[in-house]
């Protein structure tokens, strides 16, 4: 469902839009209580069964894009309360980032198998004959599965010839890589913390709308308001987000007019990762450690690290392209604020975290972005091509698809080092993630450059972007062109 | 062969409302324009800020020759499309 606009894509994103406006046009909150109202108006529900419970939704939705925790259900409490609280100019939210919004859950029934109408109660019913335990009868004629009984195996989906048999689990569940979904008393979604790696899937997976992250759009404009020097450190995977007159020429007005400094391109950062990786690459592998694997995306960094305790010092110890850019900012002027601005839940995370914190002091994706220009009314359109980009070269650019990452490093290794022979296996998605790393972790990835990516697509896929894949792809692809440089190692900028 | 010209807001609050989903539902009928028998020629222009966003919840917008169709989806363009086609 992910890449696909629905009207869950919708109500997400006017209450990015509607948060930014609160904040920009307001120094004083209470009018949040009237927000429900102006996005689901009128009696007469559109969604839902109740115009009621999406406007409570709404609500909650509002409270998590100010990075409020949820209300309880159970007990009263206004939607504004801790608003004026959370208008502060700095880091604001607490853990949990993704939340499921209980009585949004439509409590799914989990991974289960179940016979449609398409069963025939053929006479061969070879269901019956491969299942291992006897889980399947003849009920009126037609095939019953006793859900007792089933070990959810498949087999008899895979036996049946007219294809009766489904394969139903939820959409939150299958979308997480972790498998950190489980259920509460009710039987609806609930995030087991210690798993999850918030990479965002089961968000823009969920059919119903339940899920949502907090966010710091809220925050940002706080500290744009008071008059912060803020700076924008904008993901490769920008390119076509905010739609085809964003051209990258204009990106720089169109900052300016939300109150920002100044944007940076954040492949900058990508380009010193790929060539100290490349340098790493070709010293330590395989003789000081038996593979290396990227750091970029912090889904699977975790996940990595997490899956091989004992290998740790294998997953890139160079910063990811987020530091490295702010850093570069930070140097630069030291007062200022950086927001990363990307695809990326997790980022969200990566930015808490100690060693990190004191360079990035914002996170948002390309989606709450898009809501601060829709709050200030910029039309790209109406702007000029002023300012071209010109920090990064084509390899880091190439770091927002997946693939992106391991081809620039192999192109630096080259440059650098013509006879190094570089192997290189990549997974997108945490599952394909988690089996390569058994592959590695069994010895069958020894010499190799591991890249792994937690959305599938690559960045172009993260949960806080607009487009679908292949416009996004495309898009990148023309932002890598327009590079002055191909190779990271040639961009001049990077010994700054 | 009949030319449809579609502008397809790329303005901001259209572009949040989905309106490059709109585009590729129009470039997914192109792709099914045999099973349909359409015999058209559709031209897609991404264009700036036709307006009606200005009213609340009016995005996305677009306009198929002289026709403007607000708050529109893939579904509603295709099948406007379609009926352009065939009358
Ligand atoms: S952005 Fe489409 S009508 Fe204004």
């Amino acid at each position: 469902m992910q890449g696909i606009y629905t009207s869950v894509t919708k109500i997400r994103r006017q209450v990015f839009a509607a948060v930014a406006k609160l904040a920009y046009e307001h120094d004083e909150y209470s009018s949040i209580e009237e927000i429900p109202y102006q996005i689901i108006p009128g009696e007469v529900a559109t969604y839902r069964n109740s115009v009621f419970v999406e406007r409570a939704i709404i609500g909650e939705r509002l409270r998590l894009a100010m990075g409020l925790p949820l209300r309880r259900a159970d007990e009263h409490s206004a939607l504004s309360k801790g608003v004026e609280e959370a208008a502060v100019p700095k880091k604001f939210f607490s853990a949990p980032l993704v939340n499921v919004i209980s009585f949004a859950c439509n409590a799914c029934p989990t991974n289960s198998y179940e016979v449609s109408n398409n069963c025939r109660g053929c006479l061969a019913h070879p269901c019956t004959s491969v299942c291992p335990v006897k889980a399947i009868s003849i009920v009126n004629g037609k095939s019953h599965i006793d859900k007792e009984k089933c070990v959810r195996c498949g087999r008899c989906q895979q036996a049946c010839p007219y294809d009766a048999i489904v394969h139903y689990d939820r959409p939150c569940a299958a979308a997480c890589g972790m498998d950190a979904i489980g259920s509460d008393e009710l039987g609806r979604a609930k995030i087991d913390q210690e798993k999850c790696v918030s990479c965002g899937q089961c968000i823009v997976n969920c059919p119903f709308g339940a899920i949502a992250d907090k966010s710091e759009i809220f925050q940002i404009i706080q500290s744009i308001k008071q008059g912060d020097k803020v700076c924008a450190a904008i993901a490769p995977s920008f390119a076509g987000q905010l739609g085809p007159l964003a051209t990258t020429e204009k990106l720089h007005e169109a900052f300016k007019i939300l109150g920002f400094d100044d944007v940076v391109e954040v492949a900058l950062g990508a380009d010193k990762g790929a060539v100290a990786e490349a340098h790493h690459y070709a010293h330590a592998v395989p003789d000081k450690q038996p593979f290396l694997a990227t750091s970029c995306c912090p889904s699977w960094s975790v996940l990595a690290k997490r899956t091989l305790p004992d290998l740790v010092e294998c997953v890139s110890e160079s910063d990811t392209p987020m530091i490295e850019t702010a850093k570069v900012i930070k140097k630069r002027n030291p007062n200022t604020k950086v927001v990363f601005v990307g695809p990326c839940v997790a980022k969200k995370l990566e930015a808490t975290r100690k060693l990190t914190a004191g360079y990035i002091d914002f996170v948002i994706t390309f989606e709450e972005l898009m809501g601060m220009f829709v709050a200030k009314g910029v039309e790209f359109g109406d702007l000029n091509e002023e300012q071209p980009l010109d920090d990064a070269s084509s390899d880091g650019r190439g770091y927002a698809v997946a693939g992106g990452v391991a081809d620039a490093i192999v192109n630096n290794v080259k440059a650098f080092y013509p006879d190094k022979e570089v192997l290189v296996d990549r997974a997108e998605g945490l599952k394909d993630c988690k089996k390569m790393l058994m592959l590695a972790k069994a010895g069958k990835r020894n010499g190799y450059l591991l890249e792994g990516m937690a959305c599938p697509g690559g960045c172009i896929g993260g949960a806080g972007t607009l487009m679908p894949l292949n416009k996004a792809a495309a898009a990148v692809k023309q932002y890598q062109k327009s590079s002055p440089y191909n190779l990271a190692k040639d961009n001049p900028n990077i010994d700054e | 062969m009949k030319k449809l010209r579609i502008e397809v807001c790329s303005g901001s609050e259209c572009v949040m409302m989905g309106s490059m989903d709109i585009i590729e539902a129009i470039e997914g009928l192109k792709q099914v324009k045999q099973q349909l028998k359409l015999r058209a020629q559709i031209e897609i222009v991404p264009c700036k800020c036709l307006g009606p966003c200005k009213n609340e919840n009016l995005a996305p917008v677009v306009r198929i020759n002289d026709e403007l169709i607000t708050q529109a989806t893939g579904d509603i363009v295709m099948s406007k499309i379609i009926a352009a086609i065939k009358d």
